[in-house]
């Protein structure tokens, strides 16, 4: 692509300039879907919020050595959110859990989408047997309990983050890869693919060059909407108690909060801000995919 | 909530177009093929459900065993016992044969077939299970409807704004939640469910079931309030796409009235995809609810599943696998037969 | 959409009707609780009877007495069969249960056991010492048999039963644990007809036959266990009527049953948490329980674990077998603040192997032994061991590398997770690395050796031999594919030599002597580092129990005491009040549901008149 940037006029130029343009308008009618828009400034604040968190909160928030208060207090002036077991800031808390909680949402929905569209675009692109076991494959792991599923990886391995980003990855391909798939197919019946093949295009040149630019924004939908449920699903094993103890998520709280009896001795302020931060995520999240199918494909009518 | 929440989402598009079947006297066949598609996943959920697990690290003999001294002809008089000392694949064609005659095992920590301990907790599933989804799906529907009847409205907005919202809350969370207000009782709210259970113990005939619909409430709100969004969207674009349709604007034309048109046409028309996704549901729900029922100690196969992993009880982790991926694999088998019988279309 | 209101009243009418359905679904679910008894369960109910419930997590792993292991079954079992011996509520001393007396012959090899002829089994049969005697030789001679209790018959030569009250256990080496047999005594006549005892779970045909305090007449896994009191018990019947242990696998689930009167007690395992036991403190009604327990909470070290034919195996960290270093690593660990915060005062400092609740075995260190928190001194320890810090601020060890520690910790066990992380932090300070390892089943790398530091603890027995013997040499595995009865692989000859003649010594002042010797010795090893005694924090119902019996009697515990005291002596408290508060509760349910109807309606008839209005538009 670099080489090309010289030429101006040349055919990749072209294709740039068509793909700015698709982006450009792309943009215009997201920026129609109100719910979509309000997603996505939430998501940026919180973006925001995790990336700058060793500013304000700096990362001892997690000590327990030096925590600052008595375990267990209620909200206050010095503490807004009170404090957990250890007597830590649980403002802190919830902001630096915001860290990973996102890291392992956002890479494990790479990695499944990853997963997925490899599969997808090859299983279209190459048929045959290939194609055939790679869709007996999906639709097997379709049918598969997802979170039965994610509970027994996550007890095979040992507890770490990786294990989580893993097994959450490679429980929730399976439904890209079919989307995926079946975008591909409609792509390759296209003439200009064709003429590509005429030309002497590779199998790598097809699949890189013209079905996967055109898989993107299906891509790009699919991942927003499988962080969502990767942020969930990352939560509920932490809750489960799968996830590495050693660090600050938003489900590792709630599973802290449970472990030292915060739901019977009615101390809410313990349980609802992780849980409200779960929540406004995953539904940010959901907003921005809606929004992006809602502009992919209008006739679905999801948000308005 | 689980992970396979918003994949599920995208899905219905796929479902929604349904399997085709172009004639009636192809049913035989379409049927046969369904039913072979669906044995050979079960058995790949055996294999899989018997290899997986085996990567457990532990030795599942010396965690029974315990703390307890055992000499090394103990512990393989036990692995025997077991069938842990065969090779794998000796291990493996034993456990597949006596599995398809439905003997999956003894239970380590149990000391009892797992079938015995399945069917202990089974009942106790399906019965939290089955009425979550009688009513999530009844809501789902009804508010779909209503949804795209009215699309744009500020009930919709507020209808699907919901079904978002509670559809991205973790259902364990929400259940800690409603047992703190609805079962501790806040300030002057008393505690009016039961904390968890499914029964207070020594109840008999009628006051048994009343006992058990009051440990009931809880875990099904939590679970119909987490699962109902997604039939409710389902509904709503299925009878959104449906109203698009010709025979609609003829019908309208003709001067039926709206709602006659919506009763007689459009709603019917537009449930069926939404059928195959009802029949998903409940298989997903069955393996869903662990962690409802790990909230609310309910004693069914989440629980049993979860004990089962932590020892690690091999022959019981597999068969509640085993069962958990049936579940599933059963009701999408009953969704693609039901779906052409249903679908008017499918006539012709 | 144009159309008008009068082709609505089909719908609205359907509309309603399900409106309606939801209501008398809330109803119903209102209507539950105020003909629920649950709240009333304890003084219950149209019979009469006295229900004592207890809200319980852990499975039953087996109803047998030869195959259960786990603290509620052998509870329950405590319970449903009478042992040889008992403990004196007040001080641990043995105490007669289905033995009247006992005595030892003069080599200490025959012990004779005199029965009483006043215990009957529930189907009406005599309990006989020819019950015992079946039970011991059942257990000698069938492996199935001996898979919960088999080592309390390990040094058995011979059991017999010469007549219907006189029992005979000869030895083949002197044993001081002969009055501390905790082995529940089967009624033969009806265990000689089971065929398969590594099968046979004892939970098909209820009531099962038994001679304890109380009979167990019900039982659905992971529901309930509920037993009845047995009016014959030699002793006296039991206050209560009825006794449920009832399942609540979520801790705070349990909390919040006892708040509301479903349960009349919670002990929560192994013990109910700071947070849970402040927030009952100030409920009505309800006692906290906060007694020293019978644990201790201890951090083990890998001494390089090896079996006796003395092949090594497992992968402990090498710099661990040097004294200085284990020692440094504790006086790193500040105990007060684990007890401060991690156990918040629900814990006593940790001293010697022995809780000071067993106050005759109870050891602690003297001033100039004592390893006492001073992370200086712990740093100048590991410079002078020649672990010293590179440039990063890491201790090496001798192979060049950063030193860091897996230690491995119990997923389910929140004191692991909080401990582990103070030691992070602890003993990061000190330039060494902590990689917790939280498994929820650490059975397979512990008995590995595959581990450097391990959170431990034991409930100690009244006798204290069971916990003594787990750091003996003699307790390694054969080999390393045997599994041994070890603790965490500690083999020391002074200690062995003290073990043994503990064991043999039958003068209860000269043993606890010996016992403080061995702690004192176990102390200087710094392979068991004791950081603290956790109280058994429980709760009950005043309303419901009006008194019980913990043990030991003064300040103990209720929940898993080493006999049946505190359910055979809990008194039931008097039923006033009770049906006051249900109907109280049946009308605030009544009106909340009201108002959640009225609320539905509401809404409903609002939604439904906007809508007409956009319908006109």
């Amino acid at each position: 692509m670099t080489t090309s940037t010289g030429t101006g006029t040349g055919p990749r130029a072209l294709a740039r300039q068509r793909r700015r343009a698709s982006v450009a308008r792309f943009w215009r009618q997201y920026r129609a879907e109100r719910a979509g828009l309000y997603g996505l400034a939430v998501l940026a604040l919180c973006a925001l919020l995790a990336l700058f968190a060793p500013l304000f909160v700096g990362s001892d928030v997690s000590s327990v050595t030096d925590a600052p208060g008595r375990p267990m207090q209620s909200p206050s002036a010095e503490f807004p959110l009170g404090t957990d077991q250890f007597g830590r800031d649980l403002l802190g808390l919830v902001i630096w859990g915001s860290r990973v909680s996102l890291l392992v949402g956002l890479l494990a929905a790479v990695l499944s989408v990853a997963i997925g569209t490899l599969i997808g675009v090859t299983a279209g692109h190459f048929k045959g047997w290939y194609a055939t076991v790679m869709m007996r494959v999906t639709d097997w792991f379709l049918v598969m309990p997802t979170l039965v599923l994610a509970i027994a990886l996550a007890t095979v391995m040992s507890r770490s983050l990786t294990t989580t980003v893993i097994a959450i990855g490679v429980t929730t391909w399976p439904t890209t890869a079919r989307l995926v798939r079946a975008q591909t197919l409609a792509v390759e019946t296209r003439p200009y693919i064709e003429r590509a093949k005429a030309l002497g295009g590779g199998h790598w040149h097809i699949m890189s060059r013209h079905v996967l630019p055109n898989v993107m924004p299906l891509v790009l939908a699919q991942t927003t909407l499988i962080i969502s449920s990767a942020i969930l699903a990352e939560a509920t094993l932490a809750f489960l108690g799968l996830g590495d103890p050693t660090v600050v998520s938003w489900g590792g709280l709630l599973q802290d909060a449970r472990e030292a009896g915060a739901v019977s001795a009615g101390d809410w302020w313990y349980l609802v801000p992780p849980g409200i931060a779960i929540a406004v995520v995953a539904l940010a999240f959901t907003l921005c995919g809606r929004a992006v199918e809602a502009v992919l494909n209008p006739r679905l009518g999801v948000s308005r | 909530m689980t992970a396979d929440a918003t994949p599920a989402l995208v899905e219905d598009r796929q479902t929604a177009a349904g399997p085709r079947v172009r004639e009636r006297s192809a049913y035989p066949r379409y049927l046969a093929g369904k039913v072979a598609g669906a044995a050979v996943s079960l058995l790949a959920v055996l294999v899989t459900s018997f290899f997986l697990f085996r990567l457990i690290p532990g030795d599942p003999v010396k965690t029974m065993t315990g703390g307890r001294q055992v000499s090394a002809e103990q512990l393989a008089a036990y692995r025997e016992e077991f069938g842990l000392d065969l090779p794998l694949w000796r291990q493996f064609t034993d456990y597949s044969g006596k599995a398809l005659t439905g003997d999956f095992g003894t239970s380590y920590q149990f000391r009892a077939p797992v079938v015995d301990k399945i069917t202990e907790a089974l009942p106790n599933t399906l019965l939290l299970t089955g009425t979550a989804f009688v009513l999530y799906t009844a809501l789902g529907i009804f508010l779909g409807t209503r949804s795209a009847w009215r699309r744009g409205g500020l009930g919709d907005r507020v209808n699907t704004g919901l079904a978002l919202t509670l559809y991205s809350i973790p259902s364990f969370w929400l259940g800690l939640l409603l047992i703190i207000v609805l079962s501790v009782g806040i300030g002057p709210l008393p505690g009016l469910f039961p904390t968890g259970g499914m029964e207070s113990g020594g109840e008999e005939g009628f006051a048994y079931v009343l006992d058990v619909a009051h440990h009931l409430v809880l875990p099904v709100v939590t679970l119909v309030a987490v699962e109902y969004g997604q039939t409710l969207l389902v509904t709503r674009s299925a009878l959104l796409d449906e109203m698009g349709s010709d025979y609609l604007t003829t019908a309208r034309a003709k001067g039926l009235r709206d709602d006659l048109v919506r009763r007689r046409h459009a709603v019917p028309n537009a449930l069926l995809p939404t059928v195959t996704l009802i029949f998903i549901n409940l298989g997903r729900t069955v393996a869903g609810v662990i962690l409802v029922e790990t909230v609310f100690s309910w004693p069914g196969l989440g629980g049993l599943f979860y004990q089962a992993l932590s020892v690690p009880d091999l022959p019981l982790v597999q068969g509640l696998f085993f069962v958990f991926a049936a579940a599933v694999i059963l009701m999408n088998t009953l969704a693609d037969l039901v779906y052409p019988l249903l679908d008017p279309r499918v006539a012709r | 959409m144009g159309t008008n209101d009068q082709t609505r009243s089909l719908p609205r009418g359907l509309r309603l009707v399900a409106a309606a359905g939801a209501a008398a679904l809330t109803l119903t679910a209102g209507l539950a609780t105020p003909l629920d008894p649950a709240p009333r369960q304890a003084r219950a109910a149209d019979d009469g009877k006295k229900v004592l419930t207890v809200a319980v997590a852990q499975s039953v792993d087996s109803l047998s007495p030869f195959l259960a292991v786990r603290l509620l079954s052998t509870s329950i079992h405590r319970l449903m069969y009478e042992y040889l011996t008992n403990y004196d509520p007040k001080d641990n001393h043995a105490i007669p249960g289905l033995a009247t007396k006992w005595e030892s012959s003069p080599d200490k090899l025959t012990w004779t056991y005199t029965i009483r002829s006043n215990s009957k089994w529930s189907d009406g049969e005599q309990a006989t010492a020819e019950d015992a005697a079946w039970t011991f030789n059942k257990m000698m001679t069938d492996s199935g048999a001996a898979t919960a209790n088999g080592s309390y018959v390990g040094n058995f030569r011979k059991v017999t039963a010469p007549s219907p009250t006189r029992l005979v256990i000869e030895l083949k080496k002197p044993q001081a644990t002969m009055t501390a047999l905790d082995v529940p005594i089967v009624p033969k006549h009806v265990w000689e007809k089971v065929s398969d005892f590594s099968e046979f779970n004892n939970d098909k045909s209820f009531p099962v036959v038994g001679n304890g305090p109380f009979v167990l007449t019900g039982y659905k896994p992971d529901s309930y266990v509920r037993l009845k009191a047995n009016e014959s018990f030699w002793r006296g019947a039991p206050k209560f009527d009825e006794l449920v242990f009832r399942y609540y696998k979520d801790q705070d689930a349990a909390v919040s049953a006892l708040r509301k009167g479903e349960v009349s007690f919670v002990a929560g395992s192994p013990s109910l948490t700071p947070a849970q036991a402040e927030s009952l403190e100030g409920a009505e009604n309800v006692k906290v329980n906060d007694a020293p327990g019978r644990r201790f909470y201890a951090l083990a070290t890998n001494p390089g674990a090896k079996a006796k034919n003395g092949e090594k195996f497992g992968d402990g960290h090498p710099s661990l077998l040097d004294r200085r270093v284990r020692h440094a690593l504790f006086m790193a660990v500040d105990r007060e603040a684990i007890i401060d915060k991690v156990f918040r005062g629900h814990a006593v400092e940790g001293e010697g192997y022995i809780p000071p609740r067993f106050s005759q075995y109870f050891w602690k260190p003297s001033t100039s032994q004592k390893l006492a928190y001073d992370p200086a001194k712990a740093a100048e320890l590991l410079d002078r061991a020649g672990y010293r810090k590179n440039g990063d601020g890491k201790r090496v060890g001798k192979d060049g590398k950063p030193i860091t520690y897996r230690v491995l910790c119990h997923a389910t066990d929140p004191n692991d997770k909080a401990v582990g992380k103070y030691l992070q932090e602890w003993w990061g300070d000190l330039g060494i690395g902590v990689r917790l390892e939280c498994l929820d089943n650490v059975t397979d790398p512990w008995l590995a050796g595959k581990y450097d530091l391990a959170f431990d603890g034991w409930s100690v027995n009244p006798d204290p031999d069971f916990v003594l013997s787990i750091h003996t040499c003699g307790a390694l595995p054969a080999t390393p594919k045997d599994t041994g009865a070890t603790d965490n692989f500690i083999c020391d000859k002074q200690y062995d030599e003290l073990y043994a003649r503990q064991l043999a010594e039958y003068d209860p002042a000269k043993r606890a002597d010996i016992v403080k010797r061995m702690e004192s010795r176990l102390y200087d090893l710094g392979y068991m580092n004791v950081m603290a005694y956790p109280n058994a924090v429980e709760a009950y119902r005043t309303d419901q129990i009006k008194s019980i019996t913990t043990m030991p009697a003064k300040a103990g515990n209720i929940y898993g005491q080493d006999g049946y005291w505190s359910w055979w002596s809990a008194v039931p408290a008097d039923a006033g009040g009770s049906s006051d508060n249900a109907s109280s509760t049946g009308v605030v349910v009544g009106i909340v549901a009201g108002v959640v109807i009225l609320g539905g309606l509401g809404v409903f008839a609002a939604m439904r008149r906007r809508a007409t209005a956009e319908d006109r538009e």
